[in-house]
């Protein structure tokens, strides 16, 4: 295994879907770039091997990254070169207008970080990724399912958008597309960043960033073998290690103001319904993700086809031996689709005792999103013709048959250790803020307080966006990386 | 990742967790040793803290029927109906512990029984892994995944 050394511009903190883009763009710039990344480097005998495998390989702390407060909930985070981007569903959404007003505006940044600009880095990204419609082949019985759903009940909805070149369907992006038709970053800005000079180094944790006289100079960190290492950075520090470890290495480094770097944690939470046909939807064949209603993102949450696979599936599943066999004896026929959340909730992280402490509980106003959502997904289950729904909620209804087993989902339990939920969205742990009193970076993603150092990744929002993040995350890491291309040496 | 070394299944433990867990998966016993033996293999690659969680779990999911049901036996000793019961009062139990802990055994072990060849193939699918055809393409993927690749390129 290579190992880093030496001294570049910028050294460029996680190579995910902020720390690609960055460090692409400072090459393109010219600048001498050093991308670290904590995680391996993703082979192709790595893709495609099973829920287990990749977790194991692909996915921070082995999958088992929880939040703890009132419930446990699980964060699923990438954990390899190319980071969450490599694991995720392949959902690109531009940040619309409201969510770029109500990030941006109400901290007094709209100027700063204009939509127009964020629209001209969107087109470019999406050129660089093959962002394209779903095509009707591979929607796969799920989204078909949820469209006709959509349809009858009169929700807005659409074929989601995704980053994908000629899929081929196996509805495995969560384990790294097999074929890697995915476009995720290890597969489009990593590579493209090393053909323009900048130097990635695997199996790399950056532990701490230094700074002599107000100025980070470089980072020290230890590799996958347990080697320390240094690299000196003649401009600056990109961070982009993810709402989760930017915060920690903040705080290992003591940089930031102290109360803020790692407060104000977000996320969208999300829970899943799944509802059983007469024919079959064999959820392994289609995209993996490829339809979803946001007729009620202005209410605070939004629907889309999750395809789990069976390994996931009969987890919520009441009941076992023989009962869970008559439920899981279904799958073929089943239909799993999610509610996710914006939620207004803060949790925080921090080092804690066997390594990272997220402390989170949704507060009841999201319980009251999610709880409404999954009812929308019984109901939109029913109208696409399910015999039956499994709610998954922990002293509510088992199962949901006729529109009269709906109206007790209103009475669903909104204390969320009834619910089965999860995160994959992660922010505002180094939030934006015109001032040190109100967070961690400036509207100049500039850490307060030190010169040199920027955060270019989720931990930067200041709210949640209720939108799938990656696109927004790598417009905002091309904009600043842009900008930060001309800071001078120190 | 491999800080978990020391937590594992001993041969013991491994046959009694295959009793209980046949009986909450409703699997033979040719299954359910497979699936217990990946538990094993999963306690070992995981890190540290959620092995030992894990690991404790599977010791009071073994050992607690004298609280639970009121038979001071291990729960792969209890008969058929009883260890259904048994189980049960995990998995509705009023505690959120109780029931968030029998809902760690049973995820880890759906990651094993999901990946288990037998029971891919009772539902027609393919294997957890994916099978590549000489040229690299992914075999058994959706019917309409030529066509819609075909659009995507151009879509793009």
């Amino acid at each position: 295994m290579s190992h880093a050394e030496g001294s570049c511009d910028f050294v460029v903190v996680g190579s995910g879907a902020g720390g690609a883009t960055a460090a692409m763009i400072l090459a393109e710039a010219g600048r001498e770039v050093v991308l670290l990344e904590e995680g391996p480097a993703v082979r192709d005998e790595d893709r495609g091997l099973g829920t287990s495998e990749a977790f194991f390989r692909l996915f921070r702390a082995g999958g088992t990254q929880v939040a703890v407060g009132r419930s446990v909930i699980p964060v699923l985070q990438g954990r390899c070169v190319g980071g969450t981007t490599v694991v995720n569903g392949a959902i690109v959404w531009r940040m619309p207008e409201d969510v770029h007003a109500r990030c941006f505006g109400a901290i007094g940044a709209a100027e700063a970080i204009p939509l127009r600009e964020m629209e001209r880095c969107f087109d470019r990204i999406e050129r660089d990724h093959a962002v394209a419609v779903t095509p009707e082949g591979l929607l796969g019985r799920n989204g078909l399912l949820m469209r006709g759903a959509a349809e009858k009940l009169g929700l807005e909805g659409h074929v989601i958008r995704r980053n994908v070149l000629a899929c081929q369907g196996s509805s495995r992006c969560l384990e790294a597309c097999p074929s890697k038709r995915k476009q995720s970053v290890e597969q489009t800005y990593v590579p493209r960043a090393v053909a323009r000079g900048a130097r990635l180094y695997a199996g790399h944790e950056v532990r701490h960033i230094e700074v002599q006289g107000g100025r980070a100079v470089g980072v020290q960190g230890r590799d996958a073998e347990g080697r320390a290492f240094r690299v000196t950075a003649r401009r600056g520090v990109v961070v982009a290690a993810s709402a989760v470890q930017s915060p920690l290495l903040l705080q290992r480094s003591g940089l930031g103001p102290r109360g803020q770097v790692g407060a104000h944690f977000m996320a969208h939470p999300a829970a899943a319904v799944s509802g059983v046909y007469r024919d079959e939807v064999k959820l392994w064949q289609g995209g993996t993700q490829t339809y979803e209603v946001d007729h009620f993102r202005q209410e605070g949450f939004k629907l889309e086809t999750a395809s789990l696979p069976l390994e996931l599936a009969g987890v919520r599943m009441a009941g076992f031996g023989k009962v869970f066999q008559e439920k899981i004896g279904d799958y073929q026929r089943t239909a799993v689709w999610g509610v996710q959340v914006r939620a207004e909730a803060e949790g925080k992280v921090r080092r804690g005792l066997g390594g990272t402490s997220i402390a989170y509980t949704p507060e009841a106003r999201d319980m009251e999103r999610i709880r409404r959502g999954a009812r929308v997904l019984c109901e939109m289950h029913l109208a696409a013709g399910a015999t039956h729904v499994y709610p998954g909620v922990h002293g509510g209804p088992e199962v949901v048959r006729s529109e009269a087993d709906l109206r007790a989902l209103g009475e669903l339990p909104l204390d969320p250790r009834a619910w089965s939920l999860i995160i994959s969205h992660v922010f505002g742990t180094c939030r934006m803020s015109r001032d040190a009193r109100g967070g961690v970076v400036g509207h100049d993603f500039g850490v307060h307080g030190v010169k040199g150092v920027w955060v270019v990744d989720a931990s930067i929002f200041a709210t949640t966006p209720g939108v799938n993040p990656q696109h927004s995350i790598m417009a905002l890491a091309m904009l600043a990386a842009e900008r930060i291309a001309e800071e001078r040496a120190g | 990742m491999g800080v978990g070394r020391s937590v594992g299944l001993g041969r013991g433990a491994e046959r009694r967790l295959a009793v209980v867990l046949g009986a909450m998966l409703g699997e033979p016993a040719g299954i359910a040793e497979d699936v217990a033996a990946f538990f094993g293999q999963y306690l070992r690659r995981a890190p540290l803290l959620a092995a030992v969680g894990l690991r404790l779990m599977v010791w009071a999911l073994e050992w607690l029927p004298v609280v639970f049901v009121g038979r001071p036996l291990p729960a792969s000793a209890l008969g058929p109906e009883v260890l259904a019961r048994y189980l049960g009062r995990w998995a509705g139990a009023r505690s959120y512990l109780v029931r968030e802990g029998f809902f760690l055994v049973k995820m880890v072990a759906l990651l094993g029984w999901g990946a288990h060849p037998a029971v891919r193939a009772r539902y027609g699918m393919p294997g957890v892994a994916v099978v590549r055809a000489p040229g690299g393409a992914v075999v058994g993927t959706a019917e309409g995944a030529v066509a819609g690749a075909q659009q995507g390129t151009e879509g793009s």
